[in-house]
């Protein structure tokens, strides 16, 4: 499994989507920093995070990072390679998902800066700073394992890219229209976290998501030996 | 330690001799054994490698692969044959795992694939049509990564690497992108990244398609090495190749097998009756009632015409009979002037394609 996650992420950084990824949310941070912290000149760190272009970096971004995963494999027919090792499918999803959420990690520590500026100004609560932390990881998990899962269905990139994004905005913009699809919204429960709260049926809501997600891949994967 | 040369074009002399080199050298270390010492084993075990029973493979109503049996033992090597769509490809992914079959069993080194994937996986490697590579990667980098996925021991990774660079004879491009590698180095990262982990079987998927003739004979004559130390299955529709390279050959035809048989008995199965070719100069015409006389002869053709007013025949007859003494006695009598007599050439080719028009009538199985 080491050889995959090692693999993916080098191929991040070979590619310029790893730069990208990280380039565009470090944007979309500052510009958030620059809204929400600086001009109103208050010392919330977890603003950064819960402000509209974040968001929206995060909508368009993540699939970036997820729609190449299986596409592109089956794609170029590599995924023979993969298929025919003595791995199993389990270990080579699994691979996959860390290395694509190691490149959010790499992006959180990146935070890290805005965060030390924070702390020049005044003390940025720092409860509230890790809630934020950990839910972001969490909530970029369930797109992960959504955007790996929408890439093992099809072999276009672009395909599993736009079924990512629609996924997205569906969950973001649908409980704003019926306050009984409340649960559906991952937004609304990343909210929570960044008010310095962690709500454990939230939490096991992405966690279960997340699993049921690498499951379907899985499954898919094996199925599709039978019908391929 | 002898081996035996073989057969190159002169273009390409020095590469297969440095293929040669290689192995001598790997011999010494006692990696790969000398053709001599695969002999002996070979004799001493020559144990079933590979078992597909009544195997068969569907995609909705559409059967790919129909109901086929056949083993292979170890050191052999296998050539797989047949027309476009054949079923060729999905008999080789079935046997690496990569799709499972509809009904039917595979059992490689001892192992059902589809109940014991990891270790049935582990003894193959294979080299997939079109040759799929990570294109970003450093020849060195996908070799590394092909040792750890079949899960070559680290200490050993390093060393195993270097050599298998070695032996497919890329130690001059390894550091470079294998995106910026020509056809002919790509194959050969493939051919390095199926033979890592030292798997018992190889399975090569077309392993020449797109190359150009200096690039084929050096494929093939590292398959030709490589076959001294595995089991090779390989697939191709060029005839002489396999011909050259196999000791046996599968053909198969519409998802079924049509005959399994070595390259030389599948030539002398199908090859024509007692047949002879002639170029005569013919100038009184009488070639008609000189053959009536000769009671042997059944059937005669003309095949064409030449500008120099000599006459090409077929003559055909059903003793087995040698028909070139009687013609060569019995024309000179009539002064029929004889230019050129020959037996036809009957080629794998012919019996490829008479094996796939008509059937499996007339040649078993070995």
């Amino acid at each position: 499994m080491w050889a995959i996650i090692k693999k993916e992420f080098k191929s991040y950084f070979a590619t310029p989507i790893g730069y990208i990824f990280i380039g565009v949310f470090l944007i979309a941070f500052s510009v958030a920093f620059y809204f929400t912290v600086i001009s109103s000149g208050n010392v919330k760190f977890e603003n950064i995070y819960c402000t509209l272009p974040s968001i929206l970096a995060l909508a368009f971004v993540i699939p970036l990072l997820t729609m190449r995963s299986f596409a592109e494999e089956r794609k170029t027919g590599t995924e023979q390679l993969l298929l025919t090792s003595p791995l199993s499918i389990t270990k080579v999803v699994i691979g996959k998902f860390i290395a694509a959420l190691s490149i959010i990690l790499i992006t959180e520590i990146c935070t890290f800066m805005y965060f030390a500026i924070i702390c020049h100004y005044g003390m940025p609560d720092i409860k509230t700073t890790i809630c934020t932390m950990l839910g972001f990881i969490l909530f970029c998990m369930v797109y992960i394992s959504f955007g790996i899962f929408a890439s093992s269905i099809t072999e276009n990139q672009i395909i599993a890219g736009v079924i990512s994004i629609g996924f997205f905005i569906i969950t973001w913009v649908l409980p704003d229209f019926n306050p009984n699809l409340n649960g559906m919204s991952f937004i609304n429960m990343f909210y929570g976290y960044t008010q310095g709260q962690i709500d454990i049926a939230d939490t096991v809501t992405f966690i279960t998501f997340t699993i049921t997600c690498i499951i379907l891949t899985i499954t898919l994967m094996q199925r599709r030996k039978s019908v391929k | 330690m002898q081996f035996k040369r073989m057969n190159m074009q002169k273009i390409s002399k020095d590469k297969c001799e440095k293929f040669v080199k290689n192995f001598t050298i790997q011999s010494k270390g006692g990696m790969i054994l000398g053709k001599s010492e695969k002999e002996k084993t070979k004799k001493e075990e020559g144990q079933t490698v590979i078992e597909i029973k009544n195997v068969t493979k569907k995609y909705g109503k559409f059967t790919a692969v129909d109901n086929i049996s056949f083993e292979i033992n170890d050191g052999e090597i296998i050539g797989l044959l047949g027309p476009n769509g054949a079923g060729k490809s999905t008999t080789m992914n079935m046997i690496t795992g990569f799709i499972e079959p509809t009904e039917g069993t595979i059992i490689v080194d001892g192992y059902d694939i589809s109940k014991k994937p990891k270790k049935a996986k582990k003894e193959i490697g294979y080299m997939p049509e079109g040759v799929p590579l990570y294109t970003d990667m450093t020849v060195k980098e996908f070799v590394t990564f092909m040792a750890e996925i079949k899960k070559v021991d680290k200490r050993e990774r390093k060393g195993k690497v270097e050599k298998i660079i070695e032996q497919t004879g890329l130690k001059d491009v390894e550091r470079k992108l294998i995106k910026n590698l020509s056809r002919g180095y790509k194959q050969r990262v493939s051919m390095a990244g199926a033979l890592v982990g030292e798997p018992k079987v190889l399975i090569l998927d077309e392993p020449t398609v797109g190359l150009d003739p200096k690039q084929i004979t050096e494929i093939r004559s590292l398959i030709k090495e490589l076959g001294k130390t595995h089991t090779i299955i390989l697939s191709s529709h060029i005839l002489s190749e396999v011909s050259q390279i196999c000791e046996r050959v599968i053909i198969i035809n519409k998802g079924k097998i049509v005959a399994i048989d070595t390259p030389e008995n599948l030539e002398n199965k199908v090859s024509r009756k007692n047949c002879v070719y002639v170029t005569i100069e013919d100038i009184d015409n009488k070639i008609n009632t000189v053959a009536n006389n000769i009671k042997e002869i059944t059937k005669i053709e003309l095949v064409k015409e030449n500008e120099d007013k000599t006459k090409q025949y077929m003559i055909e007859s059903d003793e087995q009979t040698d028909l070139r003494k009687i013609i060569f006695q019995e024309f000179a009598k009539e002064n029929i002037t004889i230019f050129e007599m020959k037996k036809p050439d009957t080629t794998l080719e012919d019996a490829f394609m008479k094996l796939i028009e008509g059937g499996n009538d007339d040649v078993g199985n070995n």
